[in-house]
Protein backbone atom coordinates (compact mmCIF):
# COMPACT_ATOMS: atom_id res chain seq x y z
CA UNK A 1 0.00 0.00 0.00
CA UNK A 2 1.44 3.11 -0.93
CA UNK A 3 1.16 5.80 2.02
CA UNK A 4 0.95 9.11 0.57
CA UNK A 5 1.41 10.90 3.21
CA UNK A 6 4.37 9.89 3.56
CA UNK A 7 5.27 10.37 -0.59
CA UNK A 8 3.70 14.28 -0.32
CA UNK A 9 6.52 14.95 2.65
CA UNK A 10 9.05 12.65 0.65
CA UNK A 11 8.32 14.57 -2.58
CA UNK A 12 8.01 18.06 -0.77
CA UNK A 13 11.42 17.57 0.98
CA UNK A 14 13.08 16.86 -2.43
CA UNK A 15 11.16 19.55 -4.16
CA UNK A 16 14.15 22.06 -2.90
CA UNK A 17 17.97 22.15 -4.70
CA UNK A 18 19.31 23.16 -1.44
CA UNK A 19 17.89 19.90 0.27
CA UNK A 20 18.88 17.82 -2.60
CA UNK A 21 22.55 18.89 -2.39
CA UNK A 22 22.39 17.87 1.16
CA UNK A 23 21.07 14.69 0.38
CA UNK A 24 23.97 13.66 -1.95
CA UNK A 25 26.52 14.90 0.07
CA UNK A 26 25.39 12.53 3.15
CA UNK A 27 24.80 9.89 0.81
CA UNK A 28 29.12 9.82 0.37
CA UNK A 29 29.28 9.88 4.33
CA UNK A 30 27.42 11.72 7.49
CA UNK A 31 28.62 15.51 7.97
CA UNK A 32 28.01 18.13 10.60
CA UNK A 33 26.25 21.20 10.40
CA UNK A 34 28.81 23.37 9.67
CA UNK A 35 30.14 21.16 7.20
CA UNK A 36 26.99 20.71 5.15
CA UNK A 37 26.57 24.50 5.25
CA UNK A 38 30.20 25.08 3.64
CA UNK A 39 29.15 24.82 0.18
CA UNK A 40 26.30 26.95 0.38
CA UNK A 41 26.01 30.65 0.74
CA UNK A 42 23.90 29.99 3.80
CA UNK A 43 23.21 30.92 7.48
CA UNK A 44 23.48 28.54 9.91
CA UNK A 45 19.77 28.76 10.97
CA UNK A 46 18.90 28.61 7.45
CA UNK A 47 20.44 25.18 6.69
CA UNK A 48 18.65 23.92 10.10
CA UNK A 49 15.73 24.76 8.37
CA UNK A 50 16.17 22.17 5.46
CA UNK A 51 17.49 19.52 7.83
CA UNK A 52 14.61 19.78 9.89
CA UNK A 53 12.50 18.98 6.58
CA UNK A 54 14.43 16.30 5.54
CA UNK A 55 14.51 15.13 9.23
CA UNK A 56 10.54 15.21 9.32
CA UNK A 57 10.65 13.46 6.06
CA UNK A 58 12.52 10.56 7.56
CA UNK A 59 15.24 11.60 4.65
CA UNK A 60 18.08 12.28 7.58
CA UNK A 61 18.45 11.80 10.67
CA UNK A 62 20.58 13.45 13.06
CA UNK A 63 22.33 12.82 16.24
CA UNK A 64 23.53 15.56 18.99
CA UNK A 65 27.84 14.85 19.57
CA UNK A 66 28.70 17.25 22.40
CA UNK A 67 28.40 21.22 20.70
CA UNK A 68 28.03 19.77 17.37
CA UNK A 69 25.46 18.06 15.36
CA UNK A 70 26.06 14.95 13.15
CA UNK A 71 23.62 14.54 10.22
CA UNK A 72 23.82 11.37 8.34
CA UNK A 73 21.00 9.39 5.51
CA UNK A 74 17.73 8.10 6.84
CA UNK A 75 17.76 4.89 9.55
CA UNK A 76 16.02 2.29 7.20
CA UNK A 77 18.41 0.22 6.27
CA UNK A 78 19.49 0.10 9.69
CA UNK A 79 15.77 -0.60 11.10
CA UNK A 80 15.68 -3.55 8.26
CA UNK A 81 18.71 -5.31 10.18
CA UNK A 82 17.06 -4.88 13.50
CA UNK A 83 13.88 -5.81 12.27
CA UNK A 84 15.81 -8.81 11.27
CA UNK A 85 16.83 -9.54 14.91
CA UNK A 86 13.54 -8.99 16.32
CA UNK A 87 11.64 -11.09 14.09
CA UNK A 88 15.01 -13.69 15.08
CA UNK A 89 14.89 -12.96 18.51
CA UNK A 90 10.86 -13.93 18.51
CA UNK A 91 11.45 -17.21 16.62
CA UNK A 92 14.11 -18.17 18.74
CA UNK A 93 12.49 -17.38 21.83
CA UNK A 94 9.55 -19.80 20.81
CA UNK A 95 12.05 -22.34 19.82
CA UNK A 96 14.16 -22.43 22.69
CA UNK A 97 10.50 -22.41 25.55
CA UNK A 98 9.67 -25.11 22.36
CA UNK A 99 12.78 -27.42 23.77
CA UNK A 100 11.40 -26.99 27.21
CA UNK A 101 8.46 -28.96 26.54
CA UNK A 102 10.01 -31.29 24.29
CA UNK A 103 12.63 -31.93 26.90
CA UNK A 104 10.14 -32.55 29.48
CA UNK A 105 7.89 -34.63 27.39
CA UNK A 106 10.71 -37.19 26.66
CA UNK A 107 12.23 -37.45 29.99
CA UNK A 108 9.89 -40.41 31.07
CA UNK A 109 10.93 -42.05 27.96
CA UNK A 110 14.51 -41.80 28.86
CA UNK A 111 14.60 -42.94 32.92
CA UNK B 1 25.47 -0.65 18.38
CA UNK B 2 25.34 -4.57 18.27
CA UNK B 3 24.11 -6.80 15.48
CA UNK B 4 24.55 -10.13 16.83
CA UNK B 5 21.89 -11.78 18.59
CA UNK B 6 21.89 -13.27 22.31
CA UNK B 7 19.56 -15.69 24.13
CA UNK B 8 20.42 -17.56 27.19
CA UNK B 9 17.97 -20.53 28.60
CA UNK B 10 18.38 -23.10 31.35
CA UNK B 11 17.15 -26.82 31.29
CA UNK B 12 16.56 -29.14 33.51
CA UNK B 13 18.53 -31.73 31.65
CA UNK B 14 22.18 -32.73 31.23
CA UNK B 15 24.24 -31.07 28.37
CA UNK B 16 24.15 -34.38 26.33
CA UNK B 17 20.14 -34.44 26.00
CA UNK B 18 19.56 -30.65 25.46
CA UNK B 19 22.65 -30.69 22.65
CA UNK B 20 21.06 -33.77 21.17
CA UNK B 21 17.82 -32.46 21.07
CA UNK B 22 18.77 -29.69 19.97
CA UNK B 23 20.14 -30.85 16.72
CA UNK B 24 17.22 -33.43 16.27
CA UNK B 25 15.27 -33.53 13.22
CA UNK B 26 12.40 -35.03 14.74
CA UNK B 27 12.30 -32.38 17.84
CA UNK B 28 13.16 -29.48 14.83
CA UNK B 29 9.13 -30.40 14.21
CA UNK B 30 8.42 -29.19 17.06
CA UNK B 31 10.37 -26.55 17.74
CA UNK B 32 10.22 -24.69 14.36
CA UNK B 33 6.57 -25.66 14.25
CA UNK B 34 5.42 -21.07 15.46
CA UNK B 35 1.86 -22.70 14.86
CA UNK B 36 0.57 -26.39 15.51
CA UNK B 37 0.10 -27.03 12.31
CA UNK B 38 3.04 -25.54 10.37
CA UNK B 39 4.96 -27.96 8.38
CA UNK B 40 8.70 -28.88 8.99
CA UNK B 41 11.00 -30.60 7.17
CA UNK B 42 14.54 -31.28 8.72
CA UNK B 43 17.82 -33.44 7.86
CA UNK B 44 20.82 -33.41 10.13
CA UNK B 45 24.40 -34.60 8.94
CA UNK B 46 26.23 -33.90 12.34
CA UNK B 47 29.70 -33.11 11.57
CA UNK B 48 32.19 -30.91 10.64
CA UNK B 49 30.94 -29.78 7.01
CA UNK B 50 28.15 -31.67 7.42
CA UNK B 51 24.65 -29.98 6.42
CA UNK B 52 21.61 -29.34 8.58
CA UNK B 53 18.65 -28.14 6.61
CA UNK B 54 15.05 -27.16 8.18
CA UNK B 55 12.02 -26.20 6.06
CA UNK B 56 9.16 -24.79 7.84
CA UNK B 57 5.99 -22.77 7.38
CA UNK B 58 2.35 -22.52 7.13
CA UNK B 59 0.75 -25.13 4.55
CA UNK B 60 0.06 -24.58 1.55
CA UNK B 61 2.65 -22.02 1.31
CA UNK B 62 6.19 -21.59 0.59
CA UNK B 63 8.55 -22.22 3.36
CA UNK B 64 10.92 -20.64 4.71
CA UNK B 65 14.82 -22.81 4.20
CA UNK B 66 17.56 -22.55 6.97
CA UNK B 67 20.60 -24.26 5.53
CA UNK B 68 23.71 -24.99 7.80
CA UNK B 69 26.84 -25.97 7.84
CA UNK B 70 28.92 -26.81 10.71
CA UNK B 71 31.95 -25.88 11.46
CA UNK B 72 32.69 -26.81 14.93
CA UNK B 73 30.79 -30.01 16.59
CA UNK B 74 31.84 -30.49 19.96
CA UNK B 75 29.27 -32.94 21.70
CA UNK B 76 28.15 -31.92 24.06
CA UNK B 77 29.57 -28.67 24.62
CA UNK B 78 29.65 -26.47 21.45
CA UNK B 79 27.80 -26.02 18.17
CA UNK B 80 29.37 -23.85 15.35
CA UNK B 81 27.72 -23.39 12.15
CA UNK B 82 27.18 -20.47 9.48
CA UNK B 83 23.21 -20.43 8.33
CA UNK B 84 21.36 -18.94 5.51
CA UNK B 85 18.38 -18.70 5.96
CA UNK B 86 16.38 -18.39 2.70
CA UNK B 87 12.80 -16.56 2.99
CA UNK B 88 10.14 -17.50 0.93
CA UNK B 89 10.03 -13.95 -0.86
CA UNK B 90 12.94 -14.52 -2.51
CA UNK B 91 15.28 -13.03 0.41
CA UNK B 92 18.45 -14.60 2.35
CA UNK B 93 20.33 -13.45 4.98
CA UNK B 94 23.39 -15.19 6.26
CA UNK B 95 24.41 -15.05 9.86
CA UNK B 96 27.16 -17.31 11.77
CA UNK B 97 25.96 -19.11 15.02
CA UNK B 98 27.59 -20.34 18.21
CA UNK B 99 25.06 -22.54 19.96
CA UNK B 100 27.35 -23.79 23.94
CA UNK B 101 25.89 -25.91 26.82
CA UNK B 102 27.03 -25.40 30.27
CA UNK B 103 26.48 -27.88 33.08
CA UNK B 104 25.56 -26.07 35.81
CA UNK B 105 24.54 -28.67 38.74
CA UNK B 106 23.35 -31.30 36.90
CA UNK B 107 21.38 -28.48 34.76
CA UNK B 108 22.58 -27.10 31.34
CA UNK B 109 22.76 -23.33 30.73
CA UNK B 110 22.47 -23.06 26.78
CA UNK B 111 23.44 -19.72 24.68
CA UNK B 112 22.82 -18.56 21.31
CA UNK B 113 24.78 -15.94 20.00
CA UNK B 114 23.94 -15.12 16.20
CA UNK B 115 26.12 -12.51 14.78
CA UNK B 116 26.30 -11.18 11.04
CA UNK B 117 23.11 -9.40 10.49
CA UNK B 118 23.95 -6.33 8.25
CA UNK B 119 26.59 -4.36 9.59
CA UNK B 120 27.98 -0.26 9.33
CA UNK B 121 29.57 -2.10 6.59
CA UNK B 122 26.84 -3.06 5.18
CA UNK B 123 25.09 0.67 5.69
CA UNK B 124 27.48 2.00 3.47
CA UNK B 125 26.20 -0.20 0.68
CA UNK B 126 22.85 0.83 1.36
CA UNK B 127 23.82 4.48 0.78
CA UNK B 128 24.81 3.83 -2.29
CA UNK B 129 21.73 2.43 -3.09
CA UNK B 130 20.15 5.27 -1.58
CA UNK B 131 21.57 7.60 -4.57
CA UNK B 132 20.38 5.56 -7.62
CA UNK B 133 16.53 5.73 -5.54
CA UNK B 134 17.24 9.51 -5.31
CA UNK B 135 18.18 9.54 -8.23
CA UNK B 136 14.65 8.07 -9.52
CA UNK B 137 12.44 9.83 -6.94
CA UNK B 138 14.16 13.28 -8.45
CA UNK B 139 13.16 12.11 -11.74
CA UNK B 140 9.61 11.69 -10.71
CA UNK B 141 9.82 15.02 -8.56
CA UNK B 142 10.71 16.71 -11.83
CA UNK B 143 8.36 15.05 -14.09
CA UNK B 144 5.64 16.38 -11.55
Amino acid sequence: MVRYSVLDRTFSALSDPTRRHILERLARGPATISELAQPFDITLPGLLKHVRILEEADLVVTEKHGRTRQCRLGTEPLDDAEQWIQTYRHHWEGRLDRLASYLDKHKGARR
Amino acid sequence: MSFDLRLERTYDAAPEVVFDAFIDPEAQQELYADAPDWIVEATCDLRVGGRWTIAFGPPGGTPARETNVFQVVDRPRRLVYASTMAMPDGSNIDTSMEVTFEEEAGRTRLTIVQHGFPTPERREEFAGGWSSILDRLLRVVVAQ
